[in-house]
Order: C-alpha cells, then sequence, then structure tokens
C-alpha cells in the first residue's frame, strides 16, 4: 500500500492515459504569442503543430504539467497555467537558467517541442460541493491559475470561492487581467495584496496571510480545501495560518517543485520520500508533503 | 522446469549455437589478477570464456541501458525541426550471468516496463535477450569476500528469470530451461537425459555453496521494518554520509540502480543528439534545482535517498522486487565501507540499540 495513497490525492485516469509508444519523444509545438506577464516571466501561447495531438494534450487536469524541449540546450519541466476549459494552451515562465533563457529568446512562428502532460493534477471532480481556497505567493499563481479557472467554468459544483494573491510589489502581481476580471466577478472572493506599496497602489500592503484578517474577509473553515502555492517561505507561513484558524492538514493541498528530467518516474531524479513526484505529484496534500520529509 | 545434462567439454557449444542462430554472446572473460569483465564473444576470444571467475564489478546491466544511449536525434532545417527516435533492437545473449545480476535485469523490467509508463528503450533491448544463468558453486572462484546473494534471496542458484541455466556437477553441466526459448535449444543432441542422481547432486552441491559463503552478512527484514517505520536516528544517517566520498561508485557499479540524467549534444552544425547516461543519487548536483536551492544538501540526506530507496518497504511492494541483490560489488568497490552490507548492519545495530532501550524503561 502507497502510505500516501490514503488520503485525497489520488493519481487521476488521464494521467495514466497510455502514452502513445515512446514516453520520451516530444512532438513539435509552434510558438503563437508572447506576452510579458512581471519582469523575467513571460507567458507562451503555443500549438501542437499536429491537431490530433493538440487534441489528446487538452484533455490535461488542473495542476498538472509539460516538458518543454529545447533542442540543443535541454528540457525542462513546466505548469500548465491554462484550463482545460480554455481554448488556448499556453506556459508561464520564469527566466532562470539555460533552458527557461532559450525558451525566452524564440519568436512568434520558432518551433519547439513539448510531452506530457504529466503528473496527478488537482482532483478537481473530489472537491464537488465544496468551498475552494485559493493561496498564491507571486508565481505560486502559474500552477493555480488553472483550477481556478477550471473552477469558475464549473461554477455550480463548488460553494464558495476565494482567491488570495500576493506580490512583492504592484508591479510583480500576475495575470493582471485575470485578477481584474475575477475581482468583478460575483460570486468570487478576490483579494490582493503586495510586501511593498508603491503611490499608485490603493490595495493590500502586507503578506498573504495578513489577507485573512482582514476586515470583511471571512475564510471557511468546514468543507473547504485549501490551494497554497509559493515560495518555500510565504508556504510556510500561510500553513501555520490555515492550521491555526483550524484547517485539517488533509485538506491543503500544493504542488511540489523538484528537479526532474523524464517527467514520467523513470530517471529518478524527483524521487523524494516514498513518492516520484513526476507521477505520485506533483500534487499532494500538506499532510502527505509532512511525511514526504524534506525541506519544501 | 525441464532439465538435461551435458558434458563438461560441451558447455561452449551452448554459445557457438547461440552464436549460429544470429545472437551477439556477451560472457566473461578475465583479465589480469581481479579483473574480470563481460564482452562480446567472437571467434578470436571464444576459447577465453570462462565460467568459474569472480563477477565482473561492471555488472551486464548495460546490455538492456547502456552507460550512455541516445534516445532521438533532431535536425534543423530552414526553421522546421524533425526529431528522429533512435532505436536499437540488439539479439543479444549473455551466457553465464550470475543470478544476482538475473534479479538485477528482473529488477529492471519491473521499474522499466511496470508501472504507468513502459521505457521503449529499455524494452527494445530487453525483448530479445537470452540469459545463461551460471550457478556459483565453486567458493574459491565464484563467490566474493562481499557476496550475499543469500541473504537478498537471489541466489546461489537463480529460480526464475533466466532463459537457461547452467551448473557445475563436476565432470557434467546441468542445464536447466527458464523459458520455451531455453527449452528449444534441448533438441541440439549435447544435452542428454538428466537422472534422479543428477538432481540430489545438484541439491548436495547447492547445499554445500549455501554454507561456503564469506563473512558477509545482510540481515534485510529488519532493516526493511526501521527504514519503512521511519525509525532510523538522523544520527546513523550521519554516520553513514560522513563515510561517503561522494564518488558515485556505487550506483556505477549496482545492477539495480535506476537513475540516468539526459542530456542534448550537438552532432553537427544543424544537428543535435539527445541523450541519456547513468547518473547517481551520491552526488551532489542530482536534486540541485535552478537557483541553487537543493532538497537534499548535505551528503547524509543522500547517502540516506539511496539506502531509502532501495530498503522501504513501500519500494519494494511497488515493483514486487527489492532494488538490491546482494550481488556485494557496492561493499567491494566503496572506500567509505558503506555498501549495502555494512550500512544494514548500522541500521540494524543502532536502531536495535535503541529498541532495546525503550522497552526496558517502557
Ligand atoms: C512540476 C513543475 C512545474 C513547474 N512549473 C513552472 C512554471 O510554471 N513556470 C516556471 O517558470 N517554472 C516552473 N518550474 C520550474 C522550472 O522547471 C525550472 O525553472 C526550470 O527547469 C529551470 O531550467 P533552466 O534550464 O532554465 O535552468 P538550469 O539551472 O540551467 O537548469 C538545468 C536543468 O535543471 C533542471 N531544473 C532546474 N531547476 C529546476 C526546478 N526548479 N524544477 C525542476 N527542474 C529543474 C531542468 O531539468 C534543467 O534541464 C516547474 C518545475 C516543476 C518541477
Ligand atoms: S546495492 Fe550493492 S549489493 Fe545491492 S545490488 Fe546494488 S551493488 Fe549489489
Ligand atoms: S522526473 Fe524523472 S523520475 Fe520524476
Amino acid at each position: 500500500m502507497n502510505p500516501l495513497a490514503t488520503e485525497s490525492v489520488r493519481p487521476r485516469e488521464t494521467a495514466r492515459r497510455e502514452q502513445a509508444e515512446n514516453i520520451y519523444l516530444p512532438r513539435i509545438a509552434v510558438l503563437d504569442r508572447v506576452v510579458q506577464e512581471i519582469q523575467d516571466v513571460k507567458t507562451f501561447y503555443w500549438h501542437f503543430d499536429d491537431p490530433g495531438e493538440q487534441r489528446a494534450f487538452k484533455r490535461f487536469l488542473p495542476g498538472q504539467f509539460a516538458e518543454v524541449s529545447l533542442f540543443g540546450v535541454g528540457e525542462f519541466p513546466t505548469s500548465l497555467p491554462p484550463s482545460p476549459t480554455e481554448e488556448e494552451t499556453f506556459f508561464t515562465v520564469r527566466h532562470v537558467g539555460s533552458c527557461t533563457s532559450a525558451l525566452h529568446q524564440l519568436r512568434p512562428g520558432d518551433k519547439f517541442a513539448v510531452r506530457g502532460p504529466y503528473g496527478n493534477g488537482f482532483p478537481m471532480e473530489d472537491y464537488h460541493g465544496k468551498n475552494l481556497v485559493f493561496v498564491a505567493g507571486g508565481i505560486g499563481l502559474i500552477p493555480l491559475r488553472s483550477a481556478i479557472v477550471y473552477a469558475l467554468a464549473n461554477r455550480k459544483q463548488y460553494e464558495r470561492i476565494q482567491i488570495f494573491h500576493g506580490a512583492k510589489t504592484p508591479k510583480e502581481l500576475m495575470y493582471v487581467p485575470n485578477l481584474r476580471e475575477w475581482e468583478q466577478t460575483p460570486g468570487v472572493e478576490c483579494h490582493l495584496t503586495v510586501d511593498r506599496s508603491a503611490d499608485s497602489w490603493s490595495g493590500n500592503v502586507g503578506v498573504v496571510g495578513s489577507l485573512f484578517k482582514k476586515p470583511g474577509v471571512q475564510v471557511p473553515v468546514e468543507n473547504t480545501v485549501a490551494f497554497v502555492c509559493g515560495p518555500p517561505i510565504m508556504f510556510r507561513f500561510v500553513i501555520k495560518d490555515l492550521l491555526g484558524m483550524g484547517f485539517q492538514e488533509r485538506n491543503i493541498v500544493s504542488t511540489l517543485e523538484r528537479y526532474m528530467k523524464c517527467g514520467v518516474g523513470k530517471c529518478g531524479h524527483c524521487c523524494i520520500g516514498v513518492a516520484y513526484v513526476c507521477v505520485d505529484g506533483p500534487v499532494f496534500t500538506y499532510e502527505q508533503i509532512k511525511k514526504l520529509g524534506e525541506d519544501i | 522446469m525441464k532439465a538435461r545434462i551435458l558434458d563438461r567439454a560441451d558447455a561452449l557449444k551452448i554459445v557457438d549455437l547461440l552464436r549460429q542462430q544470429g545472437y551477439e554472446v556477451i560472457a566473461p572473460f578475465r583479465g589480469r589478477g581481479r579483473d574480470t569483465f563481460f564482452e562480446t564473444v567472437t571467434d578470436q576470444n571464444r576459447d577465453q570464456v570462462q565460467l568459474h571467475l569472480p563477477n565482473p564489478y561492471y555488472p551486464p546491466k548495460r546490455y538492456v541501458f547502456p552507460h550512455i544511449e541516445r534516445l532521438l536525434t533532431v535536425k534543423r532545417d530552414n526553421g522546421d525541426i524533425r526529431i528522429q527516435p533512435s532505436y536499437e533492437e540488439p539479439k543479444r545473449a549473455i551466457f553465464g550471468i550470475r543470478s544476482c545480476d538475473v534479479a538485477g535485469i528482473y529488477h529492471l523490467d519491473r521499474f522499466y516496463l511496470g508501472r504507468d509508463f513502459k521505457d521503449i528503450y529499455y524494452e527494445n533491448h530487453r525483448k530479445n535477450l537470452f540469459l545463461v544463468n551460471f550457478v556459483c558453486s565453486d567458493p574459491a572462484n565464484d563467490i566474493g569476500d562481499e557476496c550475499f546473494c543469500v541473504c537478498a534471496d537471489t541466489g546461489p542458484a537463480a529460480r526464475d528469470h533466466f532463459d537457461l541455466q547452467l551448473m557445475d556437477l563436476g565432470d557434467e553441466f546441468m542445464a536447466v530451461a527458464g523459458t520455451r526459448a531455453g527449452e528449444a535449444l534441448f533438441t541440439n543432441p549435447i544435452f542428454k537425459k538428466a537422472t534422479e542422481a543428477h538432481v540430489a547432486k545438484r541439491h548436495a552441491i547447492l547445499d554445500q555453496v549455501r554454507k561456503a559463503f564469506k563473512t558477509t552478512t545482510s540481515w534485510f527484514s529488519a532493516t526493511v521494518r526501521y527504514v519503512s517505520q521511519g525509525e532510523i536516528l538522523d544520527k546513523t544517517w550521519e554516520e553513514i554520509g560522513n563515510r561517503c566520498l561522494e564518488c558515485g561508485g556505487c550506483t556505477y557499479v549496482c545492477p539495480a540502480c535506476t537513475c540516468f540524467t539526459v542530456s542534448d549534444r550537438q552532432v553537427g552544425p544543424n544537428e543535435i543528439e539527445r541523450v541519456r547516461m547513468w547518473d547517481s543519487c551520491g552526488l551532489g548536483g542530482f536534486t540541485r534545482m535552478a537557483g541553487g536551492f537543493n532538497p537534499r544538501r548535505a551528503v547524509h540526506d543522500r547517502r540516506n535517498r539511496r539506502f531509502f530507496r532501495k530498503l522501504a518497504h513501500y519500494f519494494i511492494q511497488r515493483e514486487l522486487s527489492m532494488a538490491c541483490v546482494g550481488c556485494g560489488r557496492c561493499a567491494a568497490v566503496c572506500h567509505g565501507d558503506i555498501g549495502m552490507p555494512s550500512v544494514v548492519e548500522m541500521i540494524r545495530r543502532a536502531t536495535a540499540e535503541v529498541e532495546k532501550r525503550e522497552s526496558v524503561s517502557h
């Protein structure tokens, strides 16, 4: 028995979808357009050259990821920020090293390659009838964007939906057009904050957790799943806040980032505790993360 | 399983038979001193093939999982990209593979071909592989100081996962077929009927051989329990880690280690190839991520990882096979004496000590 399997995050059927023959063979993709999100972070809209591939890929789940190939440089894992309910496929990637900078240099029309989707994803159907609380620090909003858009597209399935997003400065808020839209959407509570304010900023100043205590904000604890993604320090503080409010460890979910090479459970690089993060994750409950026993 | 008898002098005729059938036959040879190695049999070296010799340190794993292997070739042409996977499907036989290494290949089968994703490169190397297992029966030559297959329950005579098994009964060899392909060889006149007496002799020799194992033992069961239940003190992992020189040798010689890394290399002006190569969890960069954050910073964390991965009950169940087959290679090559048997012993002692103290104080 997988000691992690008793809790709510199970690998899903689609994640196990029989990969056509060669699991290491990426398919050609074409870059459509690039949008600068914040400094060093861009969103890359792309599609597979082969429409059949595109259709097959579109069955991904929120929380899954893909492997992106920049030939001659390498391959890297990246989350899927779009919801499968959306038309376009895209990645949002921060420029950090060799592969990511090669992607940043591509221009519309350029070709690269993608394989996936991989990983377990958020079990969104298991959450039907629950409140969803999304807490994202910085680029932690990338993996959560998919789940948020998916939840909004299936709005009737969920109770309350709350979004908390924090960034260092107003300039570093992610997916601003989406944030504006969510702020206007009835039935969605979207709260933003920044660590340091600029003159033009009239919103909250403080860490993400400070939003929980803001007047008028009431985070439901019963029958709620909290999604938490962000830098390690933010993660630790938010977990502390949530546990303090009475959240159960198994009702907090996150995605783990580990050095990955293959994404399909073979190369061993992502193995921590009893999990191969690429196939058993990247989505884990906090209860599971604690059992895995490594740094976040 | 069907058994036959053949004359000692006819053993190498099996190599000839396989070569006639179009197999590239790999067999063990002796260099100087302890040095032994697997090599392709040719007309020139055929008579130098040896069966009784120390098991080569460089395991036969590379015939199913090459040290460096090309996955894809990618050609660029006017902005277009063409991806060409490279498939190699050799028809190979390994003659004289030891029981521990047969178990090693079985473990790799479970790992690369089992679960959600199947590794087609591994499968291509594996599907035409014919294994002629040789039972270790000569304590002076076959069984090293570090061998502990008896504790890993993989030897000295493999019970399955071979095509043909040979065992030295003195003047004669016993041949046991493990698969239809193995049995098909029995139509050759070198194979004669085995009698009850031959079977009795086999048992008698195996009884003797089991007693001839040297000092190395590995009490897995208690250790698997300690590891799986997280009962091992950080101090114990630290002691183990302090002795690791981070050479990666243990993973390099291990017939059951599976990790690899992937790298692209330029092979022409508009052509690159993507290769995978063996990697080691013992090396510092194994888990390092962009930005320098490394969740397994300390060396004892990495040692912990290798042994945890091999000994945790969950992984043994997941593959239905343990990632240690008792070959003793890591024990032989480790400068810090933290091969599997030593680690099992260190864990067992330290943890048993704690358990004892706790049960007294309760
Ligand atoms: C499941 C998952 C989802 C991710 N989602 C995103 C995302 O949506 N947006 C984004 O900007 N980044 C994301 N990352 C991190 C991203 O994969 C790394 O920033 C990227 O691999 C760095 O590669 P590089 O070649 O530019 O850096 P280099 O430092 O040059 O890295 C070299 C190699 O290290 C590996 N590597 C380095 N850092 C990481 C890391 N943090 N995680 C995994 N492998 C790494 C890569 O395989 C790469 O080939 C994600 C990582 C994982 C595991
Ligand atoms: S861990 Fe050591 S003894 Fe066990 S199979 Fe690997 S090299 Fe052999
Ligand atoms: S990334 Fe290769 S095993 Fe997980």
